[in-house]
């Protein structure tokens, strides 16, 4: 136990000195295996380690849905996506604000990160809610926590990392976020809602679209949809039936997302060659700095286990006698606190190694534990004081202060808060779906 | 090409001139890079083509899986030395504040040869792998491709990898202004 408390000690440190956190986790790693065996059998292991994880066919699910993601992204969905809601909600009070958020919504079912859901959004979405005169509060509290669906919504990054680190199945774990997800934006919607009582003059109403203006909009993201119900429908096993007879294994469900993104950016045009190939060196440069801790986040994980920590954590517990969902409860309440400090990827790649062995011998599912994981840290995204959307959003907009957007957030974290809770207490919520699989 | 480069006045910049003219150091920077961005596509035509030739004549690419290994290994690899030298690892920033120009200096100055000094010993190790799985004569199982040359690739670029941030840690005591932003 105490090797581990230091050796987490040493990362933290080390990752405040700002050394990558790929190096840090490995370089400590490192060393706490030596201690604990030698060093020849320490570097081995990192060795053993860099190849096998460089040629884990598992793996490669990574780059393929971060480029699945770009290549829509050029073909111009977000703003053909908000076309879509806004033709359908704009004309309610509140509407643009609602529309921005199914918009995400719908962006996160090709893309696997909140920060470039919010980043892309707030680029379509802002001018809109400008011109019909929202208040900053709502239009961007919308946006930063609409993005925060993207890690939850499948594609996942993080659902994706979370599967490796713990060796869960990541096709369940996708299906597993769905309706998560569906129920973020939901409560997104009611916490709009309240807003707009609160304060009629927030969120002032659109104008209609008629139904020939909505489906004229529809047309502009079809091709998109029908790519998501084929990746997630064949993920799912839902399209083994004649003729088409597909069932997808998350790699293949990957690179049918990439082919088919890339064939509809292609077939609308949008595609240089000098832009594709920005895409691909984009897409190998953030698969590469995602397999640098990974490897990072094995080496510290194989330290902890050799240390004892699992063991030691499940002893503190049952020397307790308290029931698992009080260990749940601390667990959540640790992730929520380190949200307030964390970056996303960062947090789970730290937490996850120490945790997930408690989690497991106290008998919680390891995909509802995922999804749990991924929403704490979709509240993060949003939590003061680096709420990391937050920052995007003001990175991207400039003129609005961050207390600003954080204080129209409020509604949206605390619909987060009652999520989470129904998410912890109804487990079947999320097993639902996967369990059928 | 970092962009503080292009601020430095004087004499014309070598190392610029080097990466803007098309000849060989710009053609070996850039190089792992594109090699990267090939594998992917291919990697993607590949296990596009895999499940529709499964799904339509129940015929699927034998050694797609063997291809995707090679390629994943290919992606990561080629593109380390890039994002290091970039500095574009995930990073927490949050101190950042609470270092001056001298300290972060310092701090970054240490952090890259650190970690590259860090990273030789597992490149020997992967590189001596390599070696054994050569002297074992072991070949991938559908197309007898020989295991090292993948160990090999591997090694080659944690080395440069490796060298790469050393010689930031380098270039940052030396010539600060040519580390990218």
């Amino acid at each position: 136990m105490t090797e581990s408390a230091i050796g987490f000690a040493a990362v933290l440190i080390l990752v405040f000195l700002r050394m990558p956190i790929a190096l840090s986790m490995g370089i400590v790693g490192l060393l706490g295996v030596a201690y604990n065996t030698n060093m020849k059998a320490a570097i081995s292991m990192t060795g053993r380690l860099i190849i096998d994880t460089a040629q884990d066919y598992g793996l490669s699910v990574v780059p393929m849905f971060i480029l699945m993601g770009l290549f829509v992204n050029k073909g111009g969905l977000s703003r053909e996506l908000y076309r879509v809601s806004y033709g359908f909600l704009g004309h309610f009070r509140g509407g643009l604000a609602m529309a921005t958020i199914v918009a995400c919504a719908g962006f996160s079912a090709i893309c696997g990160s909140s920060l470039a859901t919010a980043a892309t959004m707030s680029k379509v979405a802002m001018p809109q809610m400008r011109k019909y005169g929202y208040a900053d509060t709502l239009s961007t509290a919308s946006i930063a926590a609409g993005g925060t669906l993207g890690i939850l919504i499948p594609p996942s990054v993080i659902l994706v990392i979370y599967g490796l680190l713990t060796e869960t199945s990541i096709g369940k774990l996708f299906i597993a976020g769905i309706v998560p997800g569906i129920l973020g934006m939901l409560l997104y919607l009611v916490a709009v809602r309240y807003t707009i009582l609160r304060d009629p003059k927030a969120g002032p109403a659109g104008e209609r679209t008629n139904w020939g203006g909505r489906f004229e909009a529809i047309k502009g993201v079809w091709a998109v949809l029908l790519l998501f119900f084929l990746v997630i429908g064949g993920l799912y096993g839902a399209l083994n039936f004649w003729p088409l007879n597909l069932t997808f294994s998350p790699t293949e469900a990957a690179g049918m997302g990439a082919a088919g993104a890339f064939l509809i950016a292609l077939s609308r045009g949008t595609l240089t060659v000098r832009n594709s190939m920005q895409v691909l060196v984009e897409t190998s440069h953030t698969t590469a700095s995602l397999f640098a801790v990974l490897i990072g986040a094995w080496m510290f994980s194989n330290f902890v286990n050799l240390a004892g920590l699992p063991e030691g954590l499940r002893e503190i517990v049952s020397s307790f006698g308290v029931h698992p969902m009080t260990v749940m409860f601390m667990i959540i309440v640790i992730y929520l606190i380190l949200g307030c400090v964390f970056e996303s990827l960062s947090m789970l790649l730290l937490t996850v190694p120490i945790f997930f062995p408690l989690v497991k011998s106290l008998g919680f599912d390891p995909v509802w534990f995922g999804i749990i994981v991924v929403v704490v840290t979709e509240i993060s995204l949003i939590t003061p004081p680096v709420g990391l959307n937050v920052f995007v959003l003001k990175g991207v907009i400039g003129d609005v202060s961050t207390s600003t957007i954080f204080r129209g957030v409020t509604p949206f974290w605390i619909v987060d808060i009652i999520r989470l809770l129904i998410l912890v207490l109804i487990p079947s919520i999320v097993l639902f779906l996967p369990d059928r699989m | 090409m970092p962009d503080s480069a292009k601020k430095l006045d004087g004499d014309p910049d070598i190392w610029e001139m080097h990466l803007r003219q098309p000849n060989i150091w710009r053609y070996i920077a850039v190089a792992p890079g594109w090699l990267a961005a090939i594998a992917l596509f291919l990697m993607m035509g590949m296990t596009f083509l895999d499940v529709i030739l499964r799904s339509t004549i129940s015929n699927p690419l034998e050694s797609a899986t063997e291809l995707t290994r090679i390629f994943m290994a290919i992606i990561v690899f080629a593109s380390l030395p890039v994002i290091s030298w970039r500095g574009t690892h995930i990073v927490v920033d949050l101190m950042d504040p609470l270092f001056n120009r001298v300290m972060s200096r310092l701090r970054d100055i240490l952090i890259d040869l650190i970690s590259g000094i860090a990273l030789f010993w597992p490149a020997i190790r992967v590189f001596e792998l390599a070696e054994r799985s050569r002297r074992y004569g072991d070949v991938t199982e559908y197309m007898a491709m020989p295991q090292h040359y993948i160990g090999w690739f591997i090694a080659f670029f944690t080395f440069i990898t490796a060298a790469t941030l050393l010689t930031r840690g380098l270039v940052r005591i030396f010539a600060p202004a040519r580390i990218p932003a």
